[in-house]
């Protein structure tokens, strides 16, 4: 296994930039996931340490040796691509047994025999060694790339890319659970590529967030997920997605008022805050709520009054769409309940567990002090 | 509802009719070189499908020794000329599919365009280059012109199969730990092997056929069936049964080609239109 070190790379194609001055270092031994949108540069990145493209500007390092012109045949990796990328025309056996019939990593073919027997029956797919991959449903072709993978024995770096993308909505959510199960077999460095968010939280040692060729931000999961860098980010984690609401924030004596939706709420005193309230009077923030920190009351005092635009029904909760003056919000409710378009619905939000965000959308501070003790470990 | 069933019905009776007809028109004219073959000069004229077949026009085409070289070279050159282009083709068409440089189209665009001109346009100054050069009248001169027939096929249905072939697929073998060499022959090369099949029988079969070449390019000691054919069309009397005979023998080839590969042949040249 291996510490895996960009500095400074970019890599464009043709116009396009794919890479942009990517600086990140995974440490050995990790199991660390690269989460961004389509185009954001994952693949990409993979396929740098790979050696299957070479950087046009920076520096890619192998436990701190210069590996840019190492040949992919001869930097010790394994890969899991895609779109599987299985040998149409070897059988599940030869498909799994390819990487160890090299010359690279030769073994002996009653060992070999030991080893596919071994993972194949670990992937559940032991009764399938005799049939071609056009034989194969998609989720059984998925195992096999994934057993050509783990026959590998502590290459430099496992780098997988979307193994669930192309799986049933069922299947990802199985996989998902027993990719976490098998963590333990890929004794080395892990690169996870995804699209998905909850794969990235729940699998990751760290993650790391990429958009547009630039890594965005890089933490355990919980960083990311209480104290992302930007409302960018915050956006790209959870589902439903977060609301983000205009507000003033006003220095008082003892405490700020923070001003929304009509509303005053009191908070404590905060360091970083103070840093940022530098001048008199009000300042402009963006709060940020999820959707499951919104609670529906009777309208009693401290409730926020809206009018239902939207109501949808996702796996066991619903996401119930409100206008409240010029904001759009969004709210988790449980998936018995019952709405109806343009009634009056009366929320409260729970001001502890809100992010706050300055004018340009900058991540200043999460008023649920508990989670600072993360940031601390 | 009623008129679909009568359209239906009018169809059972009318797609069979048609496709006989369809198919009388295609196959009549083999079919009376067939019975031309076996008929003796004085029923020539005066018979049409009854008639005493005999062997005597085959027997005269194949004896004399004319034919039968001719034949022979044909295969030499038509074999020869296929070698070549697949082993050249395979991986011009291969570079094409998977290399980046600089006026790449325009190269795939001028090979291809080969096969456009007419090739009674080029075979004066090849006449006269060939003299020069000593190719006249030489199996490595008409191997070599041929490649203006073959050689774009191959690259043009060859380079199709390539960019189908997911370059995933090498990209896995190369981090599995294969070199090129191992890559290309394992992996790429039995992928594209309906490809190369398909194209190599097509490629044969224009090389075979071809007759403006070996007509100018030639003389003396090599000669094809295309040419040698020529003879039969004597000035004073056509030999219309000798002309029937070498004709049919001179189909044999390919017939049996196409029979033996017929399997790979469909699935070859179609294969690559479909993305999976």
């Amino acid at each position: 296994m291996a510490n895996i070190e960009f500095q400074a790379v970019t890599k464009k194609f043709g116009n396009t930039i794919a890479l942009n001055n990517v600086n990140v270092e995974i440490k050995d031994g990790e199991f660390f996931v690269l989460f961004g949108p389509a185009g954001a540069g994952k693949t990409t990145t993979l396929k740098t340490i790979a050696g299957l493209e070479i950087p046009d500007e920076g520096i890619v390092k192998f436990d701190g040796k210069i590996i840019n012109t190492v040949h992919p045949s001869k930097r010790n990796i394994s890969m899991v691509f895609e779109n599987y990328a299985l040998y149409p025309n070897l059988t599940v056996f030869d498909n799994i047994a390819s990487p160890l019939r090299s010359p690279k990593h030769k073994k002996e073919e009653e060992e070999i025999k030991k080893e596919v027997v071994r993972i194949t029956t670990m992937l559940g797919i032991e009764k399938f060694l005799d049939r071609l991959p056009s034989q194969l449903s998609n989720g059984q072709r998925q195992r096999v790339a994934l057993g050509r993978s783990l026959i590998r024995e502590k290459p430099n770096a496992f780098l997988l890319d979307e193994p669930l993308a192309h799986l049933d909505a069922k299947l990802r959510n199985q996989m998902r659970t027993e990719l976490k199960g098998i963590k333990s077999e890929f004794k080395s460095t892990v690169v996870y590529v995804t699209h998905d968010f909850s794969e990235a939280l729940s699998l990751g040692d760290r993650v790391g967030i990429i958009n547009n060729g630039k890594i965005l931000q890089i933490g355990i999961p919980d960083e990311i997920y209480y104290m992302p860098i930007n409302i960018f980010v915050a956006k790209l984690i959870g589902e439903p997605e977060i609301n983000i609401i205009e507000a003033k924030i006003r220095s008082r004596r003892n405490e700020y008022q923070i001003f929304m939706m009509n509303n005053n709420y009191s908070i404590e005193k905060d360091e970083v805050l103070e840093k940022f309230l530098s001048q008199e009077g009000e300042n402009s923030i963006q709060v940020g709520i999820r959707p499951d920190d919104l609670e529906i009351t009777e309208g009693n005092e401290g409730s926020i009054r809206g009018e239902v635009i939207g109501y949808e029904v996702s796996g066991n909760y619903s996401v119930l769409t409100l206008t409240i003056d010029e904001n759009i919000v969004r709210v988790k409710v449980p998936i018995e309940s019952k709405y109806n378009l343009g009634e009056t619905v009366f929320i409260k939000p729970n001001i502890e567990r809100t992010l706050i965000f300055d004018q340009d959308g900058n991540f200043l501070t999460c008023l649920n002090k508990e989670i600072f003790a993360v940031r601390e470990r | 509802m009623t008129t679909e069933k009568n359209e239906t019905k009018i169809g059972k009776i009318i797609n069979p009719i048609l496709l006989t007809i369809y198919s009388i028109f295609a196959l009549f004219p083999l079919f009376w070189m067939v019975l031309l073959s076996f008929k003796r000069n004085d029923q020539m004229f005066n018979t049409t499908f009854i008639f005493t077949p005999t062997w005597d026009n085959f027997k005269s085409v194949l004896s004399g020794g004319t034919y039968a070289k001719a034949f022979l070279d044909s295969l030499i050159i038509g074999f020869g000329s296929v070698l070549i282009a697949v082993v050249v083709g395979v991986l011009g068409a291969y570079a094409l599919a998977r290399y980046e440089f600089k006026g790449k189209e325009s190269l795939a665009f001028t090979i291809l365009s080969f096969k456009f001109a007419p090739e009674i346009l080029v075979v004066l100054p090849l006449f006269m280059l060939y003299q020069r050069m000593g190719l006249y009248d030489t199996y490595i001169g008409l191997i070599w012109v041929y490649q203006l027939i073959v050689l774009p096929l191959i690259i043009w249905v060859l380079r199709g199969y390539f960019e189908d072939i997911p370059v995933e697929i090498e990209q896995a073998s190369q981090l599995d730990g294969y070199n090129w060499f191992q890559i290309f022959f394992k992996r790429v090369m039995p992928l594209a092997g309906p490809g190369v099949v398909a194209s190599a029988l097509l490629g044969f079969i224009f090389a075979w056929n071809n007759f403006t070449f070996p007509l100018i390019l030639t003389g003396f000691d090599i000669s094809t069936v295309t040419v040698v054919s020529l003879n039969y069309l004597a000035s004073d009397t056509v030999q219309y049964g000798q002309v029937a005979a070498a004709a049919l023998i001179s189909a044999l080839p390919a017939i049996i080609l196409t029979i033996f590969i017929q399997k790979h042949l469909v699935r070859g040249l179609s294969f690559g239109a479909i993305k999976q």
